[in-house]
């Protein structure tokens, strides 16, 4: 079982330095998350197997097995409705929040079964973060506070809170943006800068596996250009799901790319062939616009 | 669901046809250049240098065409490749464009009246027939996706490249007026020329084979020869 105590000593032991390559270090540093099936120093697959979900009696998720592998980015692309949203928020056991949803099959983090018995959901979500469509920083809080809001969950001791915040925010290459107005709303930064702060707030609590759900639908081009271009440094540390009705962001980011349709998988290829030369004439129609 | 992107893939549609009519351009080109060569017709060759403007300016339409799509309308996947494959066609074009250009300059300089060889020009009128009969079917090949007639065209060229070196083999053994030779000389150029169209057309088959199944395989290695 996942409990909040690893988590809690995880932060504690954290390293005062800053900027990311520190923040590998930091991570060496980690507590043994080997004891809950997640291997520590090396890179973390999600495997998904047989995976149905439903929300009340309508299958979304009709049963998909893949393999997100390592330190790579995997898109996933599809028309609306085809399930794509749902299935990362299977992974991170947020679709379960949804009155009358419910997800069959099995995903595991490493060894770590996400849906065993006894399994802390909140756990769960610390290894495998998430990072939504629209920027969602806490209205009320600072920019500061945006970002020490997980990791204030985990009872993570002041001084080492403060050294933590300020290195996710240059990991996201915000701190030379906000270093001297920490204690302003984050809402009063743009909307590129915000999803930024998120993201700053997702890896401040040392996740395995950052998911996006659309996280540039709502930015300028420039923002978007700049997440991405983070998305990219992240995946030496993390693994990364992006869901995306962007496909030439699908190409610009991601290792591989997943087509699904219906609630089904259609294809799952390098991002280069699914581009290319898809093998699926239903791939090659949807990402040629001869359907959409 | 429901299709989308018509103008795009009307755009699209429109730059492959604009790109093999380059290959109707070529085909007259060389048409009036083996006549040209045949009857020491030195005006029409000049009209073949001339026209090759048109064969240029088609290549500089198509070559805009291509950056436009690829700048405004990011295709992918099989339309990707029919953009990239065009590419490489109209460049073909443009250089098959120059072979008629070179045989037909080299049309004032063989002499008025100069010895002319049965046997060479036999095989010089066979090589265009075929290269002419290559140029149609490259382009037949592409406007049909036909994976087989693009591969036909290896054989056919056996035949261009076989002319060629007998052509080459018959005006070394032409003899020893001064004349002669020179004109022969001048059939070898000509004949490497049709050559190289010849070669053009399989570059093009291969494009054919790339943008229906979108692998790159060079039919003929001529630096690994089978």
């Amino acid at each position: 079982m996942i409990s909040r105590d690893t988590t809690s000593k995880e932060a504690t032991d954290m390293s005062t330095a800053g900027g990311p390559s520190e923040q590998k270090d930091a991570k060496d540093e980690a507590p043994d998350t080997s004891a809950i099936g997640v291997r520590e120093g090396e890179g973390h697959a999600i495997q998904v197997k047989g995976l149905k979900a439903f929300y009340g009696k309508q299958e979304a998720i009709r049963g998909v097995d893949i393999v997100f592998p390592p330190n790579e980015v995997t898109a996933i692309i599809g028309p609306s409705g085809c399930g794509k949203s749902t299935m990362v928020r299977c992974i991170n056991r947020m679709h379960e929040e949804i009155p009358g949803a419910h997800a069959e099959g099995s995903v595991t983090l490493d060894d770590l079964d996400v849906y065993g018995a006894g399994v802390d959901v909140t756990s769960v979500r610390r290894l495998i973060g998430m990072v939504f469509q629209k920027p969602n920083p806490f209205p009320t809080m600072s920019i500061f506070d945006n970002v020490a809001a997980g990791l204030k969950l985990t009872g993570t001791k002041s001084e080492n809170l403060r050294e933590t915040v300020h290195r996710s925010l240059r990991a996201v290459g915000l701190w030379g943006e906000v270093k001297n107005r920490l204690n302003e709303p984050g809402m009063g930064l743009s909307g590129g800068q915000q999803q930024r702060l998120c993201i700053a707030r997702t890896i401040a609590v040392e996740p395995e596996v950052i998911l996006m759900d659309e996280p540039c639908s709502a930015l300028d081009p420039v923002a978007t250009l700049k997440v991405e271009e983070l998305i990219d440094e992240l995946k030496e540390r993390y693994t990364i799901v992006i869901v995306t009705h962007n496909m030439q962001q699908a190409a610009r980011v991601s290792n591989t790319t997943v087509f699904m349709l219906d609630g089904e998988l259609v294809e799952h290829a390098p991002t280069q062939e699914i581009f290319t030369r898809p093998k699926d004439e239903r791939t090659e129609r949807y990402v040629t616009g001869k359907f959409g | 669901m429901q299709e989308t992107r018509h103008s795009f893939r009307e755009a699209l549609k429109q730059l492959e046809v604009q790109a093999l009519g380059g290959l109707d351009l070529v085909i007259t080109a060389l048409d009036r250049a083996l006549e040209a060569v045949s009857y020491q017709d030195v005006e029409l060759a000049g009209m073949v240098v001339a026209d090759d403007d048109l064969i240029d300016g088609r290549y500089l339409e198509v070559h805009q065409g291509i950056l436009s799509l690829l700048a405004l309308q990011t295709p992918v996947a099989t339309d990707l490749r029919i953009v990239a494959a065009l590419l490489h066609v109209i460049r073909c074009i443009e250089r098959m464009g120059d072979q008629c250009v070179n045989i037909a300059k080299l049309v004032p300089l063989s002499g008025y009246e100069s010895p002319k060889d049965k046997d060479i020009l036999d095989a010089i009128e066979r090589m265009g027939q075929l290269a002419r009969s290559q140029l149609s079917q490259a382009k037949e090949a592409f406007a049909s996706r036909n994976v087989g007639l693009a591969q036909d065209l290896v054989r056919q060229d056996t035949e261009i490249n076989r002319l060629n070196r007998e052509i080459f083999r018959r005006a070394v053994e032409i003899g020893d007026d001064v004349d002669t030779r020179e004109w022969a000389m001048f059939m070898i150029l000509v004949a490497r020329c049709l050559e190289r169209v010849g070669d053009n057309t399989v570059d093009i088959a291969e494009q054919v084979v790339f943008v229906v199944t979108g692998l790159f395989r060079e039919f003929a290695d001529a630096s690994h020869p089978a």
